[in-house]
């Protein structure tokens, strides 16, 4: 397995893939559908890890600072901040690959070994614009917008632990996930949601395009889909926070 | 007509899959394929319709050079071909009748209505009469094909290619895809290949015939020739069945009879 081989076929796909749509109504068409059936599967997901990651989040940094000198409000800010800045986007995609990579690399591979692919490509469709391309833009569109939900759901997770455990007062939890707010922290966060999800797309679907074989090739294709996806986001949110943070 | 010329091809880090194949498809009759299993009949159909493209050698439509085609004439030839494919490939998420409308969607200037009446129409015309709505995993493999026909011919082809038609249906489906097939062909003069490894079918529908074996091929001919000829590896092929064995001694005492 070389990886420059790789890099190089997935290069040539993503040119295929980004041209003008034959027909822009079918690709608007197949976008919705993409939205509807990947979107709207993931939010009941992204909301309960979001619930969970800032809840433990709360209570494990309550744990960790115990000390005189930092002031009450630290959990909530601590608490906000590593939410905004790596777990409502690095974390909750890699929990989205997982879900919605697997499942974009088993279809198209599906696609592939019946040959539907084929089929496309003989009638002199773009096969890889008209099967990738709306599953990328859908993707691209809506990963962002789960992160705020999964922003609010975190710190509303935060903020339960705050009311059903005297860990720590309400009012301190209120007052921390206030103080010394930085807005870029959130668009920093939402730019690399959508670089997360076109990752998630564009390399799943990759995975799914060049399977040969059988239905056990399908499976092998996603599962190389969710870990290639994986090592790729965390490599691309390390580049980013260099960029865009520091 | 349909010229292969000297084409070769193989994967990477494979052996050769095809070996210098030179062979022509003449129009409104029935040519078929026929071989063993991983003989590369598949692979040969997909470098005649440009899903392969050939390490070397070259395919002729009507005189029109593949190799020397602009995109813009291969999406002219695009509109030309109509393929049935093994597993019929029809869009899983797709219901029949849009299936059958995908091509015209994606080429024709029709407008909706006019689509969905020629999509009805060649529905129809394959013995699909209430399937419209139905997805393809709600059908029986025989309508399948059917419906896969109805999507090949949909945008009217000059030329109809079709991967193992009949596999995986019962005997009397097979006969019923193989006939449709033959009526379409000769409806519309086009020029059809046919992929198969069953005899019925090339007994019962075959015109010209060429055998692969092992990305060779191994012989060529009208299929009046085929029992008699003095290719080896064809015999093995076609009297590998006692049935066969039985036929073929009947033929040589009935043409001994004669002489
Ligand atoms: N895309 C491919 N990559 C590598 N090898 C292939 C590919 N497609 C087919 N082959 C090989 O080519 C040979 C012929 O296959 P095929 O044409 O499918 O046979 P059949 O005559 O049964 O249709 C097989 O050995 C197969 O493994
Ligand atoms: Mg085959």
């Amino acid at each position: 397995m070389n990886p420059l081989y790789h890099v190089g076929r997935y290069s040539q796909l993503m040119y295929r893939c980004f041209s003008k749509p034959q027909r822009i109504g079918v690709f608007l068409k197949q976008m919705i559908k993409e939205i509807d059936r990947l979107g709207v599967s993931s939010l009941f997901i992204t909301l309960i890890v979001s619930l969970f990651m800032g809840a433990v989040m709360t209570v494990q940094t309550q744990n960790n600072i115990e000390n005189p000198i930092l002031p009450d409000y630290t959990v909530g800010l601590v608490t906000r901040d590593t939410l905004l800045l790596e777990f409502c986007s690095m974390v909750l995609c890699l929990f989205l690959s997982g879900n919605i990579g697997s499942n974009i690399a088993s279809q198209i591979g599906t696609m592939r070994i019946s040959e539907q692919i084929d089929a496309m490509d003989i009638m002199g469709v773009n096969s890889a614009n008209y099967i990738i391309l709306p599953k990328i833009a859908a993707v691209v569109f809506y990963v962002p917008i789960l992160v705020v939900f999964s922003m609010f759901t975190g710190m509303f997770g935060g903020y339960l632990i705050s009311v059903f455990t005297d860990i720590i007062t309400t009012s301190k939890f209120i007052y921390g996930i206030q103080y010394w707010f930085i807005e870029w922290y959130v668009y920093y966060s939402l730019i690399k949601a959508a670089v997360f999800a076109f990752i998630i797309a564009s390399v799943s679907a990759y995975w799914g395009y060049y399977v040969r074989g059988g239905t056990l090739e399908v499976g092998k294709a996603s599962t190389r889909a969710v870990v290639s996806c994986s090592v790729l986001i965390l490599l691309a949110d390390m580049i980013l926070t260099q960029l865009l943070l520091l | 007509m349909i010229e292969v010329r000297d084409v070769s091809k193989s994967f990477v880090s494979d052996e050769r899959v095809l070996k210098h194949i030179s062979t022509e498809f003449h129009s409104g009759k029935i040519n078929q394929i026929i071989g063993q299993s991983g003989s590369g009949k598949t692979v040969l159909l997909k470098c005649i319709v440009g899903l392969h493209i050939p390490d070397s050698g070259d395919i002729l439509y009507d005189g029109r050079s593949f190799t020397a085609m602009t995109k813009k004439e291969k999406m002219q030839l695009c509109s030309e071909i109509g393929m049935l494919f093994q597993g019929s490939a029809l869009f899983d998420s797709l219901t029949i009748l849009e299936n059958v409308m995908f091509p015209m969607k994606m080429f024709s200037d029709k407008n909706d209505k006019e689509q969905q009446s020629r999509a009805r129409f060649c529905l129809e015309r394959v013995g699909l009469n209430d399937v419209f709505d139905m997805y393809p995993s709600e059908l029986s493999g025989g309508m399948q094909k059917r419906a896969a026909i109805a999507r090949a011919i949909s945008l009217n082809p000059k030329y109809l290619f079709c991967d193992e038609p009949n596999s995986g249906l019962d005997p009397l489906s097979a006969i019923k895809i193989d006939e449709l097939i033959v009526e379409l062909t000769k409806e519309f003069q086009m020029t059809t290949i046919i992929n198969t490894h069953d005899l019925n079918s090339v007994l019962s529908v075959g015109e010209q015939i060429v055998f692969i074996h092992k990305g060779e091929k191994a012989w060529e001919g009208p299929k009046e020739k085929l029992f008699v000829s003095n290719c080896s590896e064809l015999n093995d092929f076609i009297f590998a069945s006692e049935m066969f064995q039985k036929f073929r001694t009947n033929l040589v005492s009935e043409q001994a009879g004669h002489s």
